[in-house]
């Protein structure tokens, strides 16, 4: 396929959907019901196209990678757009075994979304905008340029906000202003750590860069190379501006991961948000934070990564057991589900902060488990609030018996959440596992940190478990549906639910039992910046000094 | 760190198909819940498909079958461990382990066979196959499942798929993945009647509890990972890298297996993990069968097994025996409560189950002693002590055997039991309800499904049953005697050699004199509680009109007890053929050179007149207490003749008969015994489940209300704080705003003046 081909993956997308969104806006609201379904399939064939596309990546390159087909900081796809030349700005894209997994999780999540909320209402502004949250980003994950990369990182609030604020909850207005006002504030710390990274040139050997006049790059590509040069020599950048920068980059990304104590933006946002929103902020945008963490911070700044371990790694451990104990104390269907995504976040930073290979091919695989496996919950969570109008635990009993889909469904999803084997996430939590163990008897520490996240385990079954029995089961053999339905028959889902379920749970099984389609190239990207950044500074050798 | 090329790659004919032995079932699992879904109330379905059933059981024949061959072409090879294909790749990742490379570390699947794989392989799928017969016949004759046994027998083939695997698998990962496959099972059909609150419960119970283990198991897997660089049994039995494992870290190696040892407590429902199994006794009767005696509890046993190699290496001699110590303490503990709690249970399917609990507990016991052994002895050189391993691993293997036979042939008949029983009481009371009101037929209607008043599971509706059920009556006696040892009889020849073996350990060290005295004491408890489920249920006079108007039973049913009664009688014949003495060792290995008739000659004079006066007096002690002190306390108060006019199978009359000459002779009033403080103890299960409700409910529940509380109004209550700061702030600045032009002035003085000082100041 055509090194262009990232560009309009993003672009196309983002032009549709404002072409739609202007068509529509004209439109007055009987006019608008009638346009509702001809966007509606317009917007999943453009999201079945890029799929396609995406999928063609894979067949043709991603999935045959070798241990030595890449490279760490090496890109395929790339392709550059000069835009504003003199300050070194470009709009540079590329895949690596990094992005390109989200990039098609992103193309997958999109028909799937779609589908699961086919009849979502105002579905004439709805779908328009689903499409422009994929294409924002898609934007993200193949930005290779710092400026582009913080464009389309802010890009991503504007949709989400509206499908919060259109169709949210009750407390929708507080909700999305408290999402985009957080979030905000902590990509604006982040924003001065990128333009500090701009502008500010290492003591020892500076960057020269011939492209603009400024003399600077905001080139993702450019900046790691110099600073793996410089950090195998030293600190890049020296000490106290790599942590810093560190820690300003960092604080952004744990926002949006988000890690305790951060997080509370996310219950709010998830429980008012529409299944559709929900289901792309916990399947992909929460991966946007895992995935800066890696682009940026990790890769520019090894030494920082090495110095701030431990307290990753405890808010890490602090995230995974927080989240899973608040967990067992919801009543709040939806609620419950977004502090599982706190804890399974966790995971991700523990990953990360073991320093391990294994650990972070983990995190990699996490992030891209945990976006198949969260938008199911989230789904089943929409068809709760959906058909019962009820998300309160408490609120129903034995609802198996009339909606049996949506049981399954519930079931399926919730037993792949909590770690089931041959479910995708159990991978990433086996190999989360086993690395932690060796960063414990690497650090000589005592074997007692397993009892966090062993015991999430054990917490993870039982708000799970204890859910599903309060909701979709007992209740002998008058059931109790929720008051909420005032008495009406209880549905059980719809034709494209269903559908949408199907999908997800085939993709949770096919992951889950080869996991090796996705594993492999992460693994190769790990293995090879482990050995292109780490080692050189752990291993003390290759000019360590 | 360690190599894998010490595993023979054996490729023969059958052995290729061997993974068809897991993935048959679970295609089938696919198939039948999607015809299911589709023809859902079809007549053809229903009546010629059974809802599945019988898409079920040519498969199940066909996983026996190819596990019979994989079987024999193992035993004809008898090279003591074949693997049958390379391992496929399943996860590959690296590590660092602070040098200058990473390892690239691979998690693969594979086969493994080996004499433990063989036994539990044949015991599982001859079962899976027999208990699928009997569910057709059980399942889908009761209107309760009307349209919902598709499901059944879609998880019935998805955990028969668990098991197979988890017992061909050739790695500790790949047991555990099983392993939870099968516990994702159990929860699934433990709550098959998912409307009831207590079904819902318990399922939740079992995988809640069972996880609690897992998490243990887990994280013994992990450390032992961190000492093998793997997981493959390959890899981590081979003995070179035992000994370089144990060079090191001996202790942290006790340390994983006693972590893995919890998660096997779980699923084998051994104190304290135990909770679970009695409760799970919701699920349909083919399940407890299948799932709760016969195959997943053996997981645990099976996983204990497992580790023989370590306890067994030379280079570890001494080093494991704590952890055997240990192993052997939980089993006696829970082989003489669970006997204990099941003395005072009326329903049927819990005496079973605490039997069950116990059982396994016996072989946990033998287990461990045979650890003990191997690990303290100098079992590779000393020809006498080898024998003494091998034979104590034998017995308990043994036993699982004998055990998984008889009480999935227990359950099943108990299951016919109660289920003949529902059918009189719903045809006694379909019969009344037309006598006494013609038009309700709605009312009965509901009546089909549950009835608060009656229980069918209840010992107190039934007794006099002989007659009436003469198949599911004899299948009993027989599963009976085989639990509680009677001699000659099934479970006596394995017993008598866990008894024995637990007393010779005793003798070497004296900390096993608990779980020795624990055997020997369960040995009579065993007796008295089998005879006394056995006499209330078959023998006397029937409870009350139900019990007299139960019929027999369906075909489907009948025909696994029989065959299953014919093996647990036929027990000495599988004893003859060395089954006693079943390890992986080639000179001692199934079929060896002996003849059955000179093996069964040795069982028998081994068991009756052992040369040692030690073991000789310890056989008949235990004779003693298990087949004439425990049932006939309770043929004395149980036992009774029939009613009038009833008549037994000729071999079941001397045994009612005797049972009613106790009663007369022996019969005492138990009334304040059954209502003493222990009694009532027994009836409360000791407690220990209340215990474990309040702890949930008073430290997790609130703990973690109190978590979500903090959450909500400190952390995000923090975040508020600065909200409405960041407005009551910008109120303040806004209302500088006046617009009147001499506070503007004032301000600008202000400023300049603060400007101009800091300037002053800095300079």
């Amino acid at each position: 396929m055509q090194d262009w081909i990232s560009m309009p993956l993003v672009g196309f997308p983002l032009v549709a959907s404002i072409v739609l969104l202007a068509f529509v806006s004209n439109a007055d609201d009987a006019m608008r019901k009638r346009l509702s379904n001809p966007i509606r399939m317009a917007t999943l064939i453009f999201s079945l196209v890029m799929l396609v596309i995406t999928t063609g990546l894979f067949f043709q390159y991603f999935g045959s990678l070798s241990w030595e087909g890449i490279s760490f900081n090496s890109y395929n796809y790339i392709n550059r757009y000069n835009w504003i030349e003199s300050l070194g700005i470009h709009w540079t894209v590329g895949l690596d075994a990094l992005s390109f997994p989200m990039v098609w999780l992103t193309t997958f999540l999109l028909p799937v979304t779609i589908i699961a909320t086919w009849n979502e209402k105002n579905g004439a502004l709805y779908f328009p905008i689903v499409l422009a949250m994929g294409g924002a980003l898609i934007g993200v994950f193949v930005a290779l340029d710092l400026f582009m990369f913080y464009v389309f990182w802010e890009l991503t609030l504007i949709p989400m906000f509206f499908l919060i604020l259109k169709w949210g909850g009750k407390d929708r207005k507080y909700a999305s202003q408290k999402f985009f006002i957080y979030t905000f504030t902590a990509s604006v710390i982040m924003l001065l750590g990128l333009i500090t990274l701009y502008f500010f040139q290492d003591p020892v050997n500076p960057l020269q860069y011939s492209g603009s006049v400024t003399g600077r790059t905001f080139d993702i590509g450019e900046i790691t190379q110099h600073a793996l040069n410089e950090n195998g020599k030293g600190w890049y950048l020296g000490a106290n501006i790599q942590k810093i920068l560190f820690v300003m980059l960092m604080l952004g990304f744990l926002v949006k991961l988000p890690a305790v104590p951060f997080h509370t933006w996310l219950p709010d946002a998830h429980v008012q948000a529409p299944t559709g929103g929900s289901m792309l902020l916990a399947g992909v945008m929460l991966k946007m934070g895992a995935y800066g963490m890696f682009r940026l911070p990790i890769s520019l700044f090894p030494h920082a990564l090495q110095y701030f371990q431990l307290v990753l790694m405890a808010i890490g451990m602090v995230s995974l057991v927080w989240g899973a104990v608040v967990c067992l104390g919801q009543t709040n269907l939806k609620k419950m589900v977004a502090y599982s995504s706190v804890s399974h976040m966790g995971v991700i930073l523990i990953g990360i902060a073991t320093m391990q290979p294994m650990g972070w091919a983990a995190a990699l695989f996490m992030m891209f488990a945990h976006g198949i496996i969260s938008p199911m919950l989230f789904a089943v969570c929409g068809a709760f609030k959906h058909h019962y109008h009820s998300m309160e635990i408490g609120a129903m009993r034995g609802m198996a018996k009339h909606s049996p889909w949506l049981a399954t469904s519930m079931m399926f999803a919730w037993m792949a959440s909590l770690g089931l084997p041959l479910l995708a996430g159990f991978v990433a939590e086996l190999m989360m596992l086993i690395a932690l163990w060796y960063f414990l008897a690497a650090e000589g520490w005592s074997v007692f940190w397993m009892v966090g996240p062993a015991l999430v385990l054990a917490i993870t079954a039982g708000y799970y478990l204890w859910s599903m029995q309060r909701t979709i089961f007992e209740g002998g053999d008058e059931t109790q549906p929720p008051e909420s339905l005032h008495g009406e028959p209880v549905p059980d889902i719809t034709n494209p639910e269903k559908l949408a379920m199907i999908i997800l749970a085939v993709f949770t099984i096919v992951f889950g039992v080869m996991p090796w389609i996705a594993l492999d190239m992460m693994h190769d990207w790990t293995a090879e910046i482990f050995k292109g950044l780490i080692l050189p500074i752990l291993g003390g050798f290759n000019g360590g000094a | 760190m360690a190599s894998k090329e010490s595993a023979p790659l054996v490729h023969s004919e059958w052995m290729q198909f061997a993974p068809l032995i897991i993935l048959l079932p679970m295609m089938a699992f696919a198939v039948i819940l999607f015809l299911g879904h589709i023809f859902n109330g079809h007549p053809f379905w229903k009546k010629n498909l059974k809802e599945g059933g019988l898409i079920a059981l040519p498969v199940m024949a066909a996983s026996l079958v190819l596990s019979l061959l994989l079987i024999s072409e193992f035993l004809k090879g008898n090279s003591g461990v074949d693997q049958i294909f390379e391992q496929i790749a399943w996860v590959n990742t690296g590590v660092w382990n602070g040098g200058s490379m990473i390892e690239p570390v691979s998690l693969g699947f594979g086969i493994y066979v080996d004499h433990i794989t063989v036994m539990l392989l044949f015991v599982a799928s001859f079962l899976c196959l027999l208990i699928n017969t009997f569910s057709i016949g059980y399942m889908n004759t009761d209107p309760i499942n009307d349209n919902r046994n598709h499901r059944f027998y879609a998880e019935f083939v998805l955990f028969c798929s668990g098991m197979l695997g988890m017992v061909l698998a050739d790695s500790f990962l790949w047991l555990f993945i099983f392993w939870e496959i099968m516990g994702l099972c159990s929860y699934l059909l433990i709550g098959f009647y998912y409307e009831r609150p207590s079904a819902a419960s318990a399922a939740k119970k079992a995988f809640l509890t069972t996880r609690i283990g897992d998490v243990f198991l887990m994280i013994g897997l992990v450390m032992l990972w961190d000492l093998f660089g793997s997981l493959d049994y390959a890899v981590v039995f081979a003995t070179e890298n035992i000994d370089a494992v144990a060079a090191e870290s001996a202790g942290t190696l006790q340390w994983a297996l006693g972590l893995m040892f919890i998660g096997a407590v779980g699923k084998s429902a051994q104190f304290p993990l135990h909770v679970w199994l009695p409760d799970a006794m919701e699920g349909p009767t083919p399940v407890s069968a299948l799932i709760h005696a016969a195959t997943m509890v053996n997981a645990g046993l099976y996983l204990v097994a497992r580790m023989f190699p370590f306890f067994g290496a030379e280079s570890l001699h001494g080093d494991l025996d704590d952890l055997a110590f240990v192993i052997a303490s939980i089993g006696g503990i829970t082989a003489v409560m669970a006997a204990a709690i099941a003395f005072v249970q009326m329903d049927l399917k819990k005496v079973l189950a605490y039997s069950t609990m116990s059982q396994l507990a016996y072989i946990f016991t033998g287990l461990g002693c045979a650890m003990y052994l191997a690990n303290t002895l100098d079992w590779h050189h000393n020809d006498k002590d080898h024998y003494i391993v091998i034979v104590a691993f034998g017995a308990a293997l043994f036993h699982l055997f004998n055990h998984a036979m008889a009480k999935g042939m227990l359950f099943m008949a108990s299951g016919s039991v109660i289920h003949e029983v529902h059918h009189a009481h719903h045809h006694l009371h379909h019969h009344d309800d037309h006598h006494d009101d013609h038009g309700d037929d709605h009312h009965d209607d509901h009546d089909d499904h549950h009835d608060d008043h009656f229980d069918a599971q209840s010992m107190e509706n039934m007794g006099g049953l002989a007659s009436k059920m003469p198949i599911t009556a004899t299948a009993m006696l027989v599963g009976s005697a085989s639990i509680m040892g009677l001699p000659l009889i099934g479970g006596f020849w394995s017993k008598e050699g866990i008894i024995a073996n637990a007393w010779r350990v005793a003798q070497n060290d004296p900390r096993f004199l608990l779980p020795a005295m624990c055997v020997l004491i369960g040995a009579a408890m065993t007796g008295f509680y089998m005879s006394r489920m056995w006499f209330k249920t078959f023998a006397g006079k029937p409870n009350n009109e139900v019990a007299a108007h139960v019929g027999p039973t369906n075909t489907w049913i009948k025909t696994p007890l029989f065959i299953l009664t014919f093996v647990t009688l036929s027990s000495i014949i599988f004893a003859g053929m060395g089954f006693t003495h079943w390890a992986s060792d080639t000179e001692y290995s199934f079929l060896s050179e002996r003849n059955l008739l000179d093996g069964i000659i040795y069982e028998m004079d081994h068991a009756f007149a052992n040369s040692d006066i030690f073991f000789f007096i310890l056989t008949y002690i235990a004779i003693f207490m298990g087949a004439i002190v425990g049932p006939g306390l309770a043929m004395a108060l149980y036992g009774g003749k029939l009613a009038e006019g009833e008549e037994a199978k000729p071999w079941m009359r001397p045994i009612i008969a005797l049972s009613a000459w106790f009663n007369d002779r022996f019969h005492f009033d138990n009334t304040a015994l059954r209502e003493s403080t222990l009694a009532t103890a027994l009836e409360n299960r000791l407690y220990i489940d209340e215990y474990y409700d309040k702890a949930m409910i008073n430290i997790v529940a609130g703990f973690s209300n109190k978590v979500a509380e903090t959450d909500a109004e400190v952390i995000d209550g923090t975040i508020k704080a600065i909200e409405s700061g960041s407005q009551s702030l910008s109120t303040i600045v806004r209302s500088m705003t006046t617009g009147s032009a001499r506070d503007y002035i004032l301000m600008v003085a202000v400023g300049t003046l603060a400007l101009f000082l800091l300037i002053w100041g800095v300079a």
